[in-house]
C-alpha cells in the first residue's frame, strides 16, 4: 500500500519491473546515441564553415557561441547518457531527456518524479562530479537537479505561456484546464483591488519588514481566520506567519520539521506541488498511502482515506528504517474535492498524535465549497485539538480569492518553536509590504466578502461545475461530484488499451496536441492509470471550446482504440 | 546531505560561518553577544562559540529537527535586539524618548518622493495578476531591469532581459545563488567586515558557509588605505581554505561595501576577477548600493561597466519593505537554475509592475529622486562627519552608503569584543541602536557602523545621546582595572 517517493530505494519494485526497464533503457540508449550522433554531425559542419569564414568577425563570434551551445548540448546528453546507465544499473527510474524530440517516451513511470530520485542523498551522486563536469563547470550537481526538476516538471505550463488562448487574439492558443485557477471572479476582485483604500503608501510599508508579516496584516489573518474557520477562541496573530506563498510555507516547514531523508505521511492521489517542494530544498522523502478507487467493504468510498490505511503505510515505512516526522492532509482535497467530515479529522489527528506526528493540513481551498449540502470543518474549529503543539495550518489566498500572483501564504500554528524557525526564513519568501497592505483590506473587508464576493463566487462555482458535469455525464466519464474546489476528478480509464500509464500520457500528449491541457493522474501519484483532473473555474466561453476540443479528442482516440481492437482480433 | 554543525569547536570543516578562520578571541559568546544582532544586519552564528544553537538542539526541543534547530536559532538571536527596539521605538510625538535607530541600513530620507511616486495602479492588471508570475516572471520587467542597468551601470553593450532574473530581494539571490553554485558545506570567500546577513542567506537553505578574508585598519605595505581588498589577501584566505579542507567555489564583493562605504576602482575589480578567474571561482557583486553614491568625486564603476562574464547580483532604491532584488549572469546554466528556484522567491504581479513603471520613470529618477537623494544623503553625512570629528573620533567613508564606519577603539577599556558589546548595550540603554563591528565579522574590536540616512530632527537626536555615551565613557571610567587599559588604548590612536 504504501509507496515511497522522493530519494526511493524500491528493493521490491524494483525487482518486479527490471525486465520491462532494461527494455525501455535499451530503447532510450538507442535514441540518444542516435541523438548524440546527428549533435555530433552538426557541430562538426558548424567547425568546418567556421572556418571558411574565420576573416568575418562578427561571424566568428556568433559561430563560436553555436559551438559552445552544440558542447552544452552534447555534455547534457552525455549526462544523461551516463545518469541512464547508472538508473539502469541500479534498477531506477527513468529520466528527463531535455531534448524535445525524446519527450514522449519521458514519464513511463515514476513520471515527472523520477527527477525527485536524482537527489543528492541518492547513491547516483557519489558519481556526480564527473557528470557535473560534462553538463556545466558551473552549477553545483543540486543546482543541476533543481534545473532539471524545474524543467521537466513545468514544460506543459511553458509551452502554454507562449502560445496562450484568447478569444478574439489566439483563439487557436493552448487552454489551460490542468492549472487549478480561479479565474471566475476576476472581474469583483479587479474592482475590489482598485478602489482608493488599496493605493496606500506610508513608510513603515518600504521599510524592511517584521520578517513574520507585518502586524497589521497578522493581526488580520488571526480574526479572519478565526471568522471562517469557526474558530471557538479568538485565534493569536502571534502564531500567524506570512509567506509569499504555500509553497514556501510548506518548503520551509519541511526544513525545520524534517532532516533531510525524514518523511512525510500524504495520501495519494495528491497535490504534486508538495513532492516538488519536498524534494527541492528540503529533501524530505514523502510516503505515499494510496487510496483506492474501487469501493469494497474496507473501502465504503472511493478514495476514502481511514486510520486503517494510514496505519498500515506507517508501520511499513517504519519497518524500512524510516524516520516518519508527519502526516499531510489537504481539506478539501486536491484533485478529489473530498471535504472530511469532522469525525474523520478527528481520527486523523488521533492517529498523529498515537504516533506523535506532527500534521501539516492545507485549507487553502476552504472557501470553495459551493454545494451547501456539504460543510467544510477547519480542524482550528475543533473545541480541543488532539495534539495542538504538532498540528500546523496552511491557508493562502490564491484559490479562494483568485489572486495567485499576489504570493500570499499563511502558516497558523500554535507551537511557537516551529513559528520561530519557519520565521528565520521571512528574509528569503517575504512579501512586499504595499502587496500585505492591500491583502490586509481585503480580509478586512468582511461586508463585500460575505455580501458580494463569496455568493457570487459560488454561484459561478455551481454553474460552472454544473455545466462541465453534465458534458461529463452526456459522455459517459465517470467522475467524483464532491461539491468543492476548482476542478472535477474523472476517470478516462475506457479511453486507455491496455489501461497503463504509458498510454495516459499518450492521452495526455493528444490533449496537448489539440491545445488542452489537463493534469494526469501520474503527476498527482494515482496509483491506478487513467486519471485526469480538470479545471472548470473559468469563463463559460473558454470552458464550452475547452470541451469541444476535449471531446475531440476522445472521439479521435475511441477511432484508435476501435482500429487497435481491429487489429488486435485479426492478429488472433 | 546537510552536514549540521557539531558540538567540537576543533571541528571547522562543519561550521557554517566562518568559523575555519576565526580566531579565539571571537568566541566570546555570551548572552550579550547575541542581541547585537538585530534585524537587517544579522550577526553571524558562533556556532564554535559559547552561543551554540547544537546546544538548543540537543536540549529537549522535540518538535524541531535538528536543522530546524539551528534555524531557529537565526530568529531568537536576531529576535532579541530587534525587539528591545521594536518596544520603545522613537516618535517624536508619540515616544520622544524611544530609541534612535541608527543601526539598520535603510534610506529613510526619500520616502516622501518615493511614497508620492510608486502610486499608480496597473490598468491592464489582468496581465500583471498573472496565473503565477513568479513561475515565470514577466518578462517587461526584466527587460525594464536590462534597460536600467544598461544605463546606470553604463554597460558597453546593452545588457540582456534574458540574463536577467528577478526575485523577492537581495536576500533571496544569496540563497538561491549558493544553492545552485555550491554543494552543502562549501563556500564563498568575502572580504570582512561585510553585510552579516549573508551569512544567514546562504545557509538556510543552501548550507553554505562563509569564508573571511580578514581586513586589517591598519595601512602597511602595499595598502594604500585601511581595510584595503588585496589579490594577495584573497590568495592567502583562499589558501588556508583549501589547506583546510574547505572547497570554495566563488567569492562575494559588495560594491559599494557595507559597512566600509569603500568603492573599488575599475582596476581593482579587475585584479579581483582575475584572482577569481585564475581559481575557477563565480563572483558575485552585490551593489545594492550602487545608485547611493553621494560624492561624484568618489568614481564609483559598476562591474557591469567592464567586459567580462560575472555573476554580479544587484538591486537598488531605498525600498527594502518591496523585496526586490535582480540577478544579472551572462552564464545562462545560472540564469536559468536561479530562476528555477523562483516558485519560492516571487514577487507579486503588483509589485513587479509598480516596479517596471518606477523603473521606466528615468525622467523622474535623473531629475528628482537622485539629485534629490544624494543632496539629502550627502547633507546627513557631512552633518554626521562634523560631529565625529568635533569628538576627535576616525572614521571611514568614501561617499557611498547609508553608513560611517566609525573606529571607537579608544573607547574600549580592552581591546576585546566583550567590551564592544558593553559599549553597544551603553548606547542602547542611552536609547540609540547602532551596530557593532562584531555584526560584521570585524576582527578588530571597536567598531562600528552608524547609520545616517535619516531625518534630521532623528539624526540630532541620535548623535547627541552618541555624544552623550562617549563622553560619560571617558569621564567616569566604570573600574581602575579598565581604565588603565584605557589609557593604553588612547595612547594607540
Amino acid at each position: 500500500m504504501s509507496h515511497r517517493l522522493g530519494m526511493f530505494r524500491m528493493p521490491s519494485a524494483q525487482m518486479r519491473g527490471q525486465g520491462l526497464r532494461n527494455q525501455r533503457i535499451h530503447t532510450h540508449l538507442m535514441e540518444m546515441m542516435l541523438h548524440l550522433k546527428q549533435t555530433i554531425e552538426k557541430n562538426l559542419m558548424h567547425l568546418t564553415t567556421r572556418h571558411l569564414q574565420q576573416d568575418l568577425v562578427l561571424e566568428e563570434q556568433r559561430h563560436s557561441q553555436a559551438a559552445s551551445e552544440q558542447e552544452a548540448l552534447l555534455g547534457r546528453l552525455m549526462y544523461q547518457l551516463v545518469n541512464l546507465l547508472q538508473s539502469g544499473a541500479m534498477g531506477g527510474l527513468g529520466l528527463q531527456p531535455s531534448c524535445p524530440s525524446l519527450d514522449v517516451r519521458r514519464d513511463v513511470r515514476g513520471g515527472q518524479w523520477a527527477q525527485s530520485s536524482r537527489q543528492p542523498d541518492w547513491p547516483v551522486h557519489q558519481l556526480s562530479d564527473p557528470e557535473a563536469t560534462f553538463v556545466s563547470q558551473h552549477l553545483s550537481s543540486r543546482g543541476i537537479d533543481i534545473s532539471a526538476l524545474y524543467h521537466s516538471s513545468f514544460q506543459d505550463y511553458k509551452i502554454y505561456q507562449r502560445d496562450k488562448y484568447h478569444e478574439d487574439k489566439n483563439t487557436m492558443g493552448f487552454i489551460n484546464l490542468g492549472l487549478s485557477e480561479n479565474k471566475l471572479c476576476l472581474d469583483l476582485m479587479t474592482e475590489r483591488l482598485s478602489q482608493s483604500d488599496m493605493n496606500y503608501i506610508e513608510d513603515a510599508l518600504l521599510q524592511y519588514p517584521d520578517w513574520r508579516g507585518q502586524p497589521f496584516l497578522r493581526e488580520e489573518v488571526a480574526r479572519f481566520l478565526t471568522y471562517y474557520c469557526k474558530v471557538p477562541d479568538q485565534l493569536d496573530p502571534e502564531n500567524v506567519v506570512v509567506l509569499n506563498g504555500c509553497s514556501s510555507v510548506f518548503s520551509t516547514l519541511a526544513m525545520v520539521l524534517c532532516d533531510p531523508g525524514e518523511a512525510f505521511l500524504i495520501p495519494a492521489p495528491f497535490y504534486g506541488g508538495f513532492a516538488f517542494s519536498a524534494c527541492l530544498y528540503s529533501k524530505v522523502e514523502l510516503i505515499l498511502v494510496h487510496l483506492d478507487s474501487e469501493v469494497t467493504d474496507a473501502n465504503p468510498n472511493p478514495f476514502q482515506l481511514t486510520v486503517d490505511k494510514l496505519e498500515q503505510a506507517l508501520l511499513e515505512a517504519r519497518l524500512t528504517g524510516k524516520k516518519v516526522r508527519g502526516l499531510i492532509l489537504i481539506n478539501p482535497q486536491n484533485p478529489l474535492g473530498d471535504v472530511y467530515s469532522r469525525d474523520s479529522l478527528q481520527e486523523y489527528l488521533e492517529f498523529a498524535k498515537r504516533y506523535h506526528l506532527h500534521v501539516i493540513i492545507d485549507e487553502i481551498y476552504m472557501l470553495s465549497v459551493f454545494d451547501e449540502f456539504i460543510t467544510f470543518h477547519s480542524i482550528l474549529s475543533m473545541e480541543s485539538l488532539p495534539d495542538p503543539n504538532r498540528t500546523h495550518v496552511i491557508w493562502g489566498t490564491s484559490k479562494d480569492f483568485g489572486i495567485s500572483g499576489f504570493r500570499f501564504g499563511v502558516l497558523y500554528t500554535h507551537n511557537r518553536e516551529v513559528a520561530s524557525a519557519v520565521s528565520s526564513f521571512g528574509y528569503l519568501h517575504g512579501i512586499s509590504g504595499i502587496a500585505q497592505h492591500k491583502l490586509c483590506r481585503l480580509l478586512q473587508d468582511r461586508e463585500w466578502i460575505d455580501k458580494v464576493y463569496l455568493p457570487t463566487y459560488r454561484s459561478r462555482l455551481q454553474i460552472a461545475h454544473g455545466y462541465m458535469t453534465k458534458k461529463l455525464e452526456a459522455l459517459g466519464i465517470p467522475f467524483l461530484n464532491r461539491g468543492s474546489g476548482l476542478y472535477i476528478w474523472m476517470n478516462l480509464k475506457m479511453y486507455l488499451e491496455p489501461c497503463t500509464f504509458e498510454e495516459e500520457l499518450l492521452l495526455h500528449r493528444r490533449f496537448l496536441d489539440n491545445k488542452l491541457i489537463l493534469s494526469r493522474g501520474r503527476t498527482y501519484m494515482c496509483k491506478e492509470p487513467g486519471w485526469f483532473r480538470i479545471t472548470f473555474a473559468d469563463k463559460p466561453l473558454l470552458l464550452k471550446q475547452a470541451m469541444h476540443r476535449f471531446y475531440q479528442v476522445l472521439s479521435e482516440q475511441k477511432q484508435d482504440l476501435i482500429v487497435k481492437q481491429l487489429e488486435n482480433a485479426q492478429r488472433e | 546531505m546537510f552536514t549540521l554543525p557539531q558540538k567540537e569547536s576543533k571541528a571547522p570543516t562543519t561550521c557554517p560561518g566562518p568559523a575555519s578562520t576565526q580566531d579565539l578571541d571571537s568566541n566570546h559568546g555570551d548572552g550579550l553577544e547575541r542581541e547585537c544582532s538585530r534585524k537587517p544586519d544579522w550577526k553571524l552564528p558562533e556556532f564554535c562559540g559559547g552561543g551554540d544553537p547544537t546546544a538548543t538542539a540537543s536540549s529537549g526541543s522535540s518538535h524541531l529537527s535538528s536543522r530546524g534547530s539551528i534555524i531557529k536559532w537565526f530568529w531568537d538571536s536576531a529576535e532579541e535586539g530587534y525587539r528591545t527596539y521594536h518596544m520603545d521605538e522613537y516618535d517624536e510625538d508619540k515616544n520622544p524618548s524611544g530609541i534612535i535607530n541608527m543601526g539598520t541600513s535603510e534610506n529613510k530620507l526619500c520616502f516622501d518622493l518615493l511614497s508620492r511616486r510608486p502610486r499608480t495602479m496597473p490598468r491592464v492588471w489582468g496581465r500583471w495578476r498573472g496565473p503565477c508570475p513568479s513561475l515565470c516572471p514577466n518578462f517587461s520587467l526584466r527587460e525594464e531591469v536590462a534597460r536600467f542597468l544598461s544605463f546606470y551601470c553604463k554597460s558597453p553593450a546593452p545588457l540582456k532581459p534574458e540574463n536577467v532574473v528577478v526575485l523577492n530581494g537581495c536576500a533571496s539571490l544569496f540563497s538561491a545563488l549558493a544553492t545552485v553554485l555550491c554543494e552543502v558545506g562549501e563556500a564563498f570567500l568575502i572580504p570582512a567586515p561585510y553585510y552579516g546577513a549573508i551569512t544567514q542567506h546562504v545557509y538556510l537553505y543552501g548550507g553554505v558557509r562563509l569564508v573571511c578574508v580578514y581586513l586589517d585598519s591598519e595601512v602597511t605595505g602595499l595598502d594604500t588605505r585601511p581595510f584595503q581588498l588585496t589579490v594577495e589577501k584573497l590568495e592567502m584566505a583562499l589558501q588556508r581554505a583549501n589547506f583546510e579542507g574547505v572547497k570554495v567555489k566563488g567569492l562575494i564583493l559588495i560594491n559599494p561595501q557595507n559597512p566600509l562605504g569603500d568603492i573599488y576602482s575599475p582596476g581593482e575589480l579587475r585584479d579581483y576577477l582575475e584572482f577569481a578567474k585564475r581559481h575557477k571561482l563565480h563572483v558575485m557583486v552585490d551593489e545594492v548600493y550602487m545608485l547611493s553614491v553621494f560624492e561624484k568625486s568618489a568614481g564609483y564603476h559598476s562591474v557591469l561597466s567592464l567586459e567580462g562574464r560575472v555573476e554580479p547580483a544587484s538591486c537598488d532604491f531605498g525600498m527594502s519593505g518591496l523585496r526586490f532584488g535582480t540577478l544579472y549572469t551572462e552564464n545562462r546554466d545560472v540564469a536559468t537554475a536561479v530562476a528555477s528556484l523562483c516558485r519560492y522567491h516571487g514577487l507579486s504581479g503588483l509589485v513587479q509592475y509598480q516596479m517596471a513603471q518606477l523603473l521606466r520613470d528615468r525622467d523622474w529618477i535623473n531629475h528628482v529622486y537622485l539629485p534629490e537623494n544624494h543632496a539629502r544623503l550627502k547633507a546627513a553625512y557631512t552633518y554626521v562627519s562634523g560631529e565625529l570629528r568635533a569628538l576627535g573620533i576616525p572614521f571611514l567613508s568614501r561617499g557611498a552608503g547609508f553608513f560611517i564606519w566609525v573606529d571607537l577603539r579608544k573607547y574600549l577599556p580592552e581591546a576585546t569584543f566583550k567590551e564592544e558589546m558593553l559599549l553597544w548595550r551603553r548606547f542602547l540603554d542611552n536609547k540609540v541602536l547602532l551596530s557593532c563591528g562584531k555584526a560584521f565579522q570585524c576582527k578588530e574590536p571597536g567598531w562600528f557602523r552608524l547609520v545616517f540616512s535619516d531625518k534630521a530632527h532623528r539624526l540630532c537626536l541620535g548623535m547627541q545621546r552618541v555624544r552623550q555615551v562617549l563622553e560619560a565613557k571617558s569621564q567616569v571610567p566604570d573600574d581602575p582595572a579598565s581604565c588603565q587599559s584605557q589609557e593604553s588604548g588612547n595612547q594607540r590612536r
